[in-house]
């Protein structure tokens, strides 16, 4: 499968509503941050949820944030960061 | 369009390591065989995806249900939409079940 | 009952190490609610009763130890450690423990990073190798602050990481399972695998506590 990001690009994830079953949570929408590691591809959880096959797979890779750009308050240190497990149709090229 | 288990960054009490150990019980592990069960892969009758999806379709009733309870919500629902049983069935089940149990409580 | 109320403390082992077997009832709608799931599973031939027997019983024998004998054995064997970190799900086959369909991600603790595993959406865990998450693990309270708060989290365990560390949190959301790679603690340069793996916390393996030295 092609794949639209290789570790080390800046990303941000697609700031969007949707329905149903997503496993994208709202913390991080909106938010910018770089390609840990492309993980494989994967059948998609949010049509899996309704009992259907998962396919077409989706790329699904662990993206990086610093805290202070996932909250503005954060009161940890300027290093502290997250990763997290993001599909390929929830990002965009930052 | 925040769903009840998108939990991340939301405010909430302290954790208390102490306090919030919790041996399963007995009847906490038979609803975790039993979902393990229905999705293996001889059986594959749902997924644990569309048990997710029954939990999140608790709405705010979602966070009046312990952990356990609301597997076991995911679990009634799905095998009725799977049709492996039916709404009567389960009902009339339930209530032989819960005549029974009632003795069974105040026997004990 | 709500969620706030349903945890008990309770010892997690009697003094010879068996496991306390819990017997407590839950409100009696849930107990016919499952017991009803469960006989009309078994009347209709879906599940039998010697299945879920069977898969508790298993499920029983599942625990840390497991992940502290992997840990242990990263410790002592570098060529274990570089598979562990670069493909969890080869280097745990030699356990005998299978992620599928879930692929394991192993991170280490280090001088420069502590990491901690979080779900934020639900429970996901590495239970092929941990077992069954504490009760923490599944409440709002931990799931909604880690991502957020991560240092005041690890107080409330008693965890102090220094100014100058680097606290990452990973959110297991999706197809990875988390296992944290604790910091062997100085001081047991003279014990053996075994020995070693006595030392190994489920804490420690989530991320939220340290091995002391």
């Amino acid at each position: 499968m092609d794949r639209r990001f290789k570790p080390g690009d800046k990303v941000r994830v697609i700031q969007r509503s949707q329905p149903g079953h997503v496993r994208t949570p709202m913390y991080v929408r909106g938010k910018a941050g770089v390609i840990e590691r492309v993980v494989g591809s994967f059948p998609n959880p949010e049509t899996l949820a309704y009992g259907q096959s998962g396919l077409p797979y989706k790329i699904l890779y662990r993206v990086n944030f610093m805290q202070k750009e996932l909250w503005d308050d954060y009161e940890g240190k300027p290093d502290d960061s997250l990763e997290i497990e993001i599909y390929e149709h929830w990002l965009e090229a930052n | 369009m925040r769903g009840p288990q998108d939990l991340g960054g939301l405010p909430a009490g302290l954790v208390d390591p102490e306090l919030h150990e919790h041996i399963p019980t007995h009847w906490e592990k038979r609803i975790d065989a039993m979902m393990t069960l229905l999705f293996d892969p001889k059986r594959r009758l749902a997924r644990v995806d569309e048990s997710r999806r029954m939990q999140e379709a608790l709405g705010e009733d979602y966070h009046k249900y312990p952990y356990y309870e609301r597997w076991l919500l995911a679990i009634s629902w799905l095998m009725l939409e799977k049709g492996v049983y039916t709404q009567t069935e389960l009902d009339e089940k339930k209530k032989e079940v819960r005549k029974r149990i009632e003795e069974e409580r105040s026997g004990s | 009952m709500n969620e706030n109320t349903h945890d008990h403390t309770h010892a997690t082992h009697t003094h010879d190490g068996k496991p306390i077997q819990n017997d407590d009832r839950p409100p009696i709608e849930a107990e016919t609610l499952e017991t009803a799931v469960r006989e009309l599973l078994i009347d209709k031939g879906v599940i039998s009763a010697e299945e879920i027997h069977r898969e508790i019983e298993m499920k029983d024998g599942k625990g840390p130890e497991l992940g502290a004998k992997i840990v242990a054995r990263a410790w002592v064997d570098e060529e274990f450690k570089t598979r562990l970190l670069t493909d969890g799900d080869s280097a745990v086959l030699d356990f005998g423990i299978d992620m599928r369909p879930t692929e394991l991600c192993v991170v280490e603790n280090t001088d420069e990073v502590h990491n901690m595993v979080v779900c934020t959406l639900c429970s996901c865990y590495p239970r092929a190798i941990l077992g069954i998450p504490p009760a923490w693990y599944k409440r709002r309270d931990y799931r909604a602050r880690a991502v957020r708060e991560p240092r005041s989290i690890l107080s409330e365990f008693g965890t102090v990481i220094p100014e100058h560390k680097q606290v990452r949190v990973h959110d297991s959301n999706a197809d990875l399972r988390y296992l944290v790679l604790p910091q062997r603690p100085a001081g047991t340069e003279n014990l053996n695998e075994e020995e070693l793996a006595e030392l190994v916390s489920r804490d420690s393996m989530i991320g939220v506590s340290d091995i002391p030295s």
